[in-house]
C-alpha cells in the first residue's frame, strides 16, 4: 500500500498524474510537429542551406550543359544523374527522394523546387577534358561518396596509389572549384536581383511536349 | 584498403594548425600517430571491449610507420577499431538456462544479486568466445596542400579518426563544409545567410535567428 501511495506521489512530481491521481491528458507532441523540428534541426546544422542552395544552383546552371567553373584550365560540366534528394523545413513535405536517369531535370522535381525544398543530395556526373567522374554528393558536408572514377593507368602499384589519389584530388578540386563559383554568385548583388528570379522563372516554366 | 582499390568514399578536411615551425614534419607525424597507435584488444583484461588507434596502411597490424608511411606528398595510414561485443540473445538464453537450474537445485529462483554476478560471469565466458570485428579506416594527406581525406562512410567513424589525429597532433581538422569553405575563402557570416525566397511560402527570418 505504501508503494502504491509513493508510486502516485512520484508520478504526481513528474507530471503525469493530478491531485486526483488521474493522468493530466498530457498531449503527445504532434507528429507533424516533430518533423518540422528534425528537418529545421538539419537545416540550421552546420549552416546546411548554403549547400542546398548551392546543390539547386548547380541544377538549375547545369541544365544548359555549359561549363560552370574552371579547373586546372579545362571547363567542368555537371549533369545531374540519378538519385535526387530534396529537403525542406516549411510546408507538410519535407523531404522528397526521386529516381530516375535525369530526374533532376524533370517538371516534378521543378515544382517540388517551386514550393520551397531544395536539393539535399545528388548524383552528380562530372566532365572535364576527356575525363569522366561520378560522385554522390550532400549538402550539409559535401562528402564525396561513392565516386567513380576515370580508369587508372599506370601499372606499378605505388603508381597507381599516387594516380588513383591524383585522380581523387582532381575531383576533389572540381567540387572546390564550383563552390567557389557559387560563393561568387552567392555574395554578389546579382543573385538576389537577378540569379534568384531566374532560377524562379526556371522552376514554375512550363512543361516541354515533344512536337 | 579503399585508398588502394574499392569505394571512392571520403571526407575532406584542411589541416588548420599543428606542425610546429622549426620542426621536421614527418617525425612529427610519426611521433604524433605513434603516440595514439594502435594496441590489439586484450580479451583476458574484462572492461576492454574496444581498442582503436593508427596502424600502416598496407599492414593493418603494424604500428613502426616507417618510409612506407609516405608516397610523394602523402601520408597515408590507416585507423583500425577492434571491438567485441558478446550478443545480447546469447548472454540472455544462458542466464536463462543457468536460472532454470538454479531453481531445480535450490528450490527458488536466484535473487537479484546473484543474477548479476552470474551475468557478469557468463559474458566474461562469452567473451572469450567471440571473434573481435576489425575495421580500417584510410587515411591521406597531402602534406603540401594541407589536405587531409578520411575514407569513411560513416560520418561517425569520419568524426573518431578527425578527433583522434587533433589529439595525437595537436593539429585542428576543419570539415570542407559549403559553409567552412565559404568561410576561409573570407566570406562574412551575415552574407550566409539563407535566401528566404528559396525557402517557401512558409519560410520565416525567424528560423535561422539564433543561428545566422
Amino acid at each position: 500500500m505504501r508503494r502504491e501511495r509513493a508510486g502516485t506521489e512520484a508520478a504526481f512530481l513528474r507530471g503525469e498524474v493530478g491531485v486526483d491521481g488521474v493522468a493530466t491528458g498530457r498531449e503527445e507532441r504532434d507528429e507533424a510537429e516533430v518533423e518540422r523540428d528534425r528537418a529545421r534541426e538539419q537545416f540550421l546544422r552546420g549552416r546546411t542551406w548554403l549547400g542546398r542552395e548551392f546543390l539547386t544552383w548547380l541544377l538549375w546552371r547545369s541544365e544548359s550543359g555549359d561549363p560552370l567553373a574552371e579547373w586546372e584550365s579545362a571547363g567542368v560540366v555537371v549533369l545531374f544523374t540519378g538519385r535526387l534528394v530534396l529537403r525542406g523545413i516549411a510546408g507538410d513535405v519535407t523531404e522528397i527522394s526521386a529516381r530516375g536517369a535525369l530526374v533532376g531535370y524533370a517538371e516534378q522535381v521543378r515544382r517540388a523546387l517551386d514550393a520551397g525544398l531544395l536539393v539535399h543530395g545528388a548524383r552528380l556526373r562530372l566532365t572535364h577534358g576527356e575525363q569522366v567522374y561520378e560522385v554522390t554528393v550532400d549538402a550539409e558536408f559535401l562528402d564525396v561518396r561513392a565516386a567513380r572514377m576515370p580508369e587508372v593507368l599506370k601499372e606499378q602499384e605505388d603508381d597507381r596509389t599516387l594516380e588513383r589519389l591524383y585522380l581523387t584530388e582532381q575531383l576533389s578540386g572540381m567540387l572546390d572549384a564550383l563552390l567557389a563559383a557559387f560563393i561568387q554568385v552567392r555574395t554578389s548583388a546579382s543573385w538576389m536581383q537577378e540569379i534568384v528570379p531566374a532560377m524562379q522563372r526556371w522552376m514554375t516554366r512550363a512543361p516541354r511536349h515533344p512536337a | 584498403m579503399p585508398i588502394l582499390r574499392g569505394a571512392v568514399t571520403f571526407s575532406r578536411f584542411r589541416v588548420g594548425s599543428g606542425d610546429p615551425s622549426g620542426t621536421d614534419t614527418r617525425r612529427w607525424l610519426v611521433q604524433g600517430l605513434r603516440k595514439k597507435a594502435f594496441a590489439p584488444l586484450d580479451l583476458g583484461c574484462a572492461g576492454e571491449d574496444r581498442s582503436a588507434g593508427f596502424v600502416e596502411l598496407e599492414r593493418t597490424d603494424a604500428t613502426a610507420f616507417g618510409p612506407d608511411l609516405f608516397q610523394g606528398e602523402y601520408a597515408l595510414f590507416g585507423y583500425r577499431i577492434d571491438a567485441v561485443r558478446v550478443p545480447a540473445a546469447a548472454l540472455r538464453r544462458e542466464l536463462e538456462q543457468w536460472a532454470a537450474t538454479f531453481r531445480v537445485e535450490k528450490g527458488r529462483a536466484p535473487v537479484r544479486g546473484e543474477r548479476t554476478a552470474q551475468r557478469e560471469a557468463l559474458r566474461d565466458a562469452l567473451r572469450q568466445r567471440v571473434v573481435p570485428t576489425t575495421r580500417v579506416h584510410d587515411v591521406s594527406w597531402n602534406l603540401k596542400l594541407r589536405e587531409l581525406s578520411i575514407w569513411a562512410a560513416s560520418r561517425k567513424a569520419v568524426e573518431e579518426v578527425a578527433a583522434a589525429l587533433e589529439e595525437a597532433l595537436g593539429a585542428d581538422l576543419h570539415p570542407l563544409t559549403p559553409s567552412a569553405s565559404a568561410k576561409l575563402g573570407g566570406v562574412p557570416d551575415d552574407a550566409l545567410a539563407p535566401t528566404p525566397a528559396l525557402m517557401g511560402p512558409g519560410f520565416g527570418a525567424h528560423e535561422v535567428d539564433h543561428e545566422a
